[in-house]
Formats: C-alpha cells, structure tokens, sequence
C-alpha cells in the first residue's frame, strides 16, 4: 500500500473543503483522481504533498506521515503541478542538478536517466536555456524531466495532458507505465476522460469535497447500473444525480 | 476608447502621486531646495564668467537642447492582457494612440518650455539671440518634440518601411539638422523645416486606422517604461510591481563552480546563482557596497570611517536577509526532502561571504585613504565583529521570527 488517505478533512481556511477523503492507491497502480473544476481535486493534492495540514484525518505514505518523520515522507513523492513552476534564475541543467541534489540522487545515474528524457521530449540541445522563457508545453516537459528522474515510489500528477503535443502524451504514458512495472504508484488528476479510462487502473470520482464512488471501470459500472458504459458517461450520469 | 484611455490616465496619475508623495518627504523637499538654490547660484556666478559670443556657444546650445527634446516618451499605458482583450479593438488603437500623444505632448511640452527657460540667460550671453527669436526657437523645439512623439506612435504600428520609423533618424539627425539652420542661419527657417517634418509625418500616419499594430512591441515598450519609472521610485521606497530582470551573467560562473554539487548544498546552490542573475539584489548589494567605498575615499579621521564602514555593512546585511525567502513561493522549495535548518545554514554561509567581501573592500579603501594603523586595525576588528554578529545571532533571530 503506497499511498492511504484516511477520512482527511481539510482546505485551505477553517472552512473545510474536503470532507471525510479516504481512498488508497496500491504498489504499481495508476489511479485517475476525476472531478469537477473546485471539486476538490487540487486541495486534496496539496494535502498528499503536504502543502496543506489536514483538520482531521490521516495520510500515510508507505506507512511514514508526514508528522513522524517529515524529510522520509517528503522523498517519497515526485510531484508535477498542474502549471509549470520553475525558477528563473536556473537553466535547464541547472534545474535538473538543483532536483539530484534535493533529492540526493547519484550524479551519474540521475544525468544517464535525464539525457534519455531530455532526448524523449527534444529538450536535449537546451541544456543551458532558461526554461521560464520556454512554452507552456515545454515548460511542462521539463517538470516531467525532473520528475521522472527521481526514484520516487509515489508519482504526484496534476492535469498532466493540457499542453502537451501528442508525441509527449505518449511518451509520459509510456514512463508512467515503466515507473508502474518498477512497483511505483501513480496519482493523476485530469479532466481527459476517455485516456483516463484508458490508461487508469481505478478511478476516484470526486464531487464537492466528497469521494462519490471509486473503484475499477467494472466496479463503477456495477455500482452504477444505468448510467452507462465508458468512465464519460458514468462520470456524467453521477454529477447529474450529484446536482440534483 | 478614450474612456477606456481616461481611466487609465486617472489610474496612474493616482499611483505617481502615490510615489510622489513618498518622494518628496520632508527632508527630501528640503535638500532639494537647497541643491536647486546651490546649483541656481553657481550657475548665475558662471554666467557672469562666460565670454561674450564664443565660438563654441551654438554648439553646445544644440548639444543641450537636444538632449532635452530626448525626455519625456509616449506614455501608452497599454497592458500585457491587451493584446487579447483589445484584438477586437484593433482599429480603435489609432484614438487611444492620438489621445495619449496628446497627454505626452502636453507633460513635455512643460519639459521643453522649462529648459528653454532654464537655459534662455545663457543663450543670451552665448549667442546673442533676440526675445522674438528665442520665442521661435521655442516654438520649434515644441514642433521637434511633437515629431518626437509621433515617431514613437507609428512605430507602434507594423508596416512602415524600417527608414520611416528610425528613430536615429528622426529624433537626432534631422532635429540637430534643423537646429543647427536655426542658429547658425535663421530661426525661420528652422521653424519651417520643424514645420514641415510634423507635416510629413502627419501625411505618413494617415493610414494608421487600418493599419495592423504591433502588439508585443508596442507593450514591450510600454513596460520598460514603466519599469524606469518604477526602478526611479525604488531608491526611495519598496516598489512591489518592480520584477527583477534575469541575466545569464556567464562570466560570473567561475563563482558557481566553486559550490560542490552535493544534497547539503541544494540551497547554497540555488541562493548563489538567484543572488548572481536576478537583478534586485545584486544590484542593491553592488550599488550600496559601491556608495560606501566611494564615501570612505571621501572621508578621513579615525571614528568616523569606522562608523561609516559599520553602517553600510549593517544596511547591506539588513536588506538581503528578505533573499531567504526569495524562492518560498516556488512550490517545489517546500517539496523536497531537506530541512530548514540546512537552509538558513546555507542563507548564512551566503551572507557571511557577501559581507565579508564587501568588508574587505571597504577596509582596503580605508586602509589607502587614512594610512594609521590603528584605523586599519579598529576596523578591521568591528567588521569582524559586525559580519559574525548579523549572520550568527540577527539572522536566526528574524528568521525564528518570521516563522
């Protein structure tokens, strides 16, 4: 079990936003963290990445919280935000050398991952560019680039598709994938239904705070009998009822 | 569009007072008095000096008054999201433009009148011009910084040849051309070149409604502007709008190098190279560090370079120690797995050796200015004593504060 979110209340002021979130995420899973906009789905990310303290409730990441021992709990996540964050007074190599030291990666290892990625997402002839002048997209490739050279056993993925060309849509397809046969857990959040059905192990169906239902696309479909077949319809079906 | 011109004109207007006010304190306003009555004074006593009619006076009248026609650009206004929410508005822009001419014409024009008030005694002893045709000469200055203006509007559309909108051009060649026929052959015929060049450009920018605009220039330009306003106001107070600029500044790499790249020296590595390419806290360090050392030089006696030095190393460390948090709204910052601790080490390690280098600096400026060895050795010792108290006891004292 990597990741166990246990009945967190939480927000961001006194009044909670989330309420009662409990879902886990298992060794090699990919789960789809589905929700409207202010569902929610951003303030319980901040609250796995511990942004956020929560009310009540409980997160454990591999058994460590973020209480017991705050640098153990923080090594394990590799996070990609939702916008492009960087610094900018770094170039690309340096934010690269910036995360192996943060994250106390061995130097050679780390470069022969990075040259592999950088390759992938042909950011390889812009080593010494400072990449808040970059693109939105290419911006987005470098907070992949730093990511995925971490060896973190928990993938933090906000929204990852929006702005990305197709190519590098495959291509982080393909490195969750390889992060998930490395036993590696993946939680993604995204509004892209139809390649979240596709590619998402189970899925966490979030509407005003609440966990509405969560489980495998079987599952879902089990639970909710008419609503439909694929995650667009089901997803649809259940803010409708939500609404009402 | 000229609401939309009007509110903003109203907006910033609000603002400058805002900054103006802070400006001109005081003790600011009283030390202005008496530079200006300082400077009015040596001025009359060297007007009384000058030679009747030298052979150099039209020159350096010119050399001034086009330095003068240099000040004061077209105030725009226009803002990063512009160029989305006014695409639609696009024809519109020839209005918005004309009227904030018009608003930049009018603050020059107080400009211009001004130095050709201020330098109007000296013409009369240099060169020997009559009222009525330092009155037209006047006028066309007026008429050049019109042209000024109107250069700085069409550039701001695309598709003029690159010659029509030089700046080089029109702003100093052809504004020293008609000067020059002015003083040293009519001030009418100045006045109708002047005349002629507002005529011409008129006829250029006639078509400027249906022109496309140049976006991004146009709010490039708008920006920097801005930001030479704001960096004015920043001597004076804390500018929040004022975004430091990044440079590369290779050749500082040899300093960068040094720093192992080891998990204990994350943050040494990342407050290093911030410290080095942003602009705002070098510059602050670079200037008052400079400041100080050119003061020192002027300064002699035993106490007082002492206490010179102490101070500008205590208004150095003051000032860099909002740096630490410098890159806290960088989320990744409260990501990774390195205690605070190892921060605020490497926060000190970083101070430390700025004030230590500025301390060397000042001590030697000290040392060659007032050779005593007891001033050398006194203040070598308060230094000391300053660096190791700011980054060892002040420092953790605010940041615990500042938790």
């Amino acid at each position: 079990m990597t990741l166990k979110v246990t009945k967190v209340v939480g927000g961001y002021s006194q009044i909670p936003v989330l309420k009662e979130v409990t879902f886990d995420i298992k060794n090699g899973e990919l789960v789809g963290l589905i929700g409207l906009n202010g569902a929610g789905k951003s303030t319980t990310i901040n609250h796995i990445i511990g942004l956020l303290t929560p009310f009540k409730g409980q997160i454990e990441i591999n058994g460590v919280t973020l209480a017991k021992d705050h640098d153990a709990y923080k090594k394990q996540i590799a996070y990609i935000p939702e916008t492009p964050i960087l610094y900018q007074e770094l170039t690309l190599q340096e934010h690269l050398e910036m995360t192996m030291m943060a994250y106390d990666l061995e130097p050679n290892q780390a470069w022969e991952k990075a040259h592999r990625l950088l390759k992938m997402f042909r950011l390889d002839n812009k080593l010494d560019w400072f990449p808040d002048n970059f693109s939105k997209g290419m911006k987005q490739k470098v907070m992949i680039v730093c990511a995925f050279i971490t060896d973190a056993p928990l993938f933090i993925i906000d929204e990852p598709f929006l702005g990305l060309d197709p190519i590098a849509v495959h291509d982080l397809l393909d490195l969750i994938e390889e992060q998930k046969h490395r036993g590696a857990s993946v939680l993604m959040s995204t509004h892209v239904l139809d390649t979240a059905e596709k590619y998402c192990d189970r899925f966490v169906l979030l509407h005003d705070g609440q966990v509405k239902t969560e489980g495998s696309l079987p599952e879902l479909r089990a639970a909710l009998p008419d609503a439909g077949e694929s995650l667009d319809d089901i997803y649809m079906s259940m803010t409708k009822a939500a609404q009402q | 569009m000229t609401g939309l011109f009007n509110t903003r004109l109203k907006r910033h207007l609000k603002e400058m007072f805002k900054y103006l006010r802070l400006v001109f304190n005081d003790h600011f306003v009283f030390a202005l008095l008496i530079m200006l009555g300082g400077l009015g004074l040596a001025y009359s006593n060297a007007l009384k000096t000058l030679p009747r009619l030298p052979w150099w006076g039209a020159p350096t009248v010119i050399v001034v008054l086009i330095a003068i026609l240099q000040l004061g650009s077209l105030a725009t206004f226009l803002k990063d999201a512009d160029v989305v929410f006014l695409m639609a508005k696009e024809g519109g822009m020839t209005d918005y433009l004309r009227y904030a001419k018009r608003y930049s014409l009018g603050l020059s024009a107080v400009v211009q009148v001004l130095g050709v008030f201020v330098l109007l005694p000296f013409i009369q002893v240099t060169v020997g011009l009559s009222g009525v045709a330092i009155l037209v000469l006047t006028v066309t200055q007026l008429l050049l910084k019109d042209s000024w203006l109107e250069i700085d509007r069409l550039a701001k559309f695309r598709g003029f040849p690159g010659w029509q909108t030089n700046r080089f051009v029109w702003r100093l060649v052809i504004p020293t051309i008609i000067l020059i026929s002015g003083l040293y052959g009519t001030e009418w015929l100045a006045l109708v070149l002047a005349v002629l060049q507002a005529g011409l450009l008129r006829v250029q920018g006639r078509h400027t409604r249906t022109q496309p605009l140049n976006w991004w220039a146009a709010i490039k330009t708008e920006n920097n502007r801005m930001m030479r306003i704001y960096r004015f106001f920043n001597l004076f107070t804390t500018v929040p709008m004022l975004k430091g600029e990044v440079k590369r500044r290779r050749y500082l790499d040899f300093l960068l190098t040094r720093i192992k790249k080891t998990h204990s020296n994350a943050y040494l590595y990342l407050y290093s190279r911030g410290l080095i390419r942003s602009g705002e806290f070098s510059g602050l360090y670079f200037r008052l560090t400079l400041i100080g050392m050119v003061l020192l030089y002027f300064v002699h006696g035993t106490w007082l370079p002492i206490a010179l030095a102490a101070l500008f190393i205590y208004l150095i460390g003051f000032q860099l120690i909002p740096f630490y948090w410098q890159f806290d709204d960088i989320v990744f910052t409260h990501l990774y797995p390195i205690d605070d601790r190892q921060k605020a080490a490497s926060f000190k390690k970083i101070l430390a050796t700025l004030l230590t280098v500025t301390s060397g600096l000042m001590l030697i400026v000290v040392a060659v200015v007032n050779f005593n060895w007891s001033v050398i050795a006194i203040t070598a010792i308060v230094e000391a004593i300053e660096v190791i108290g700011i980054s060892g006891y002040y420092l953790p004292l605010r940041l615990r504060k500042n938790r």
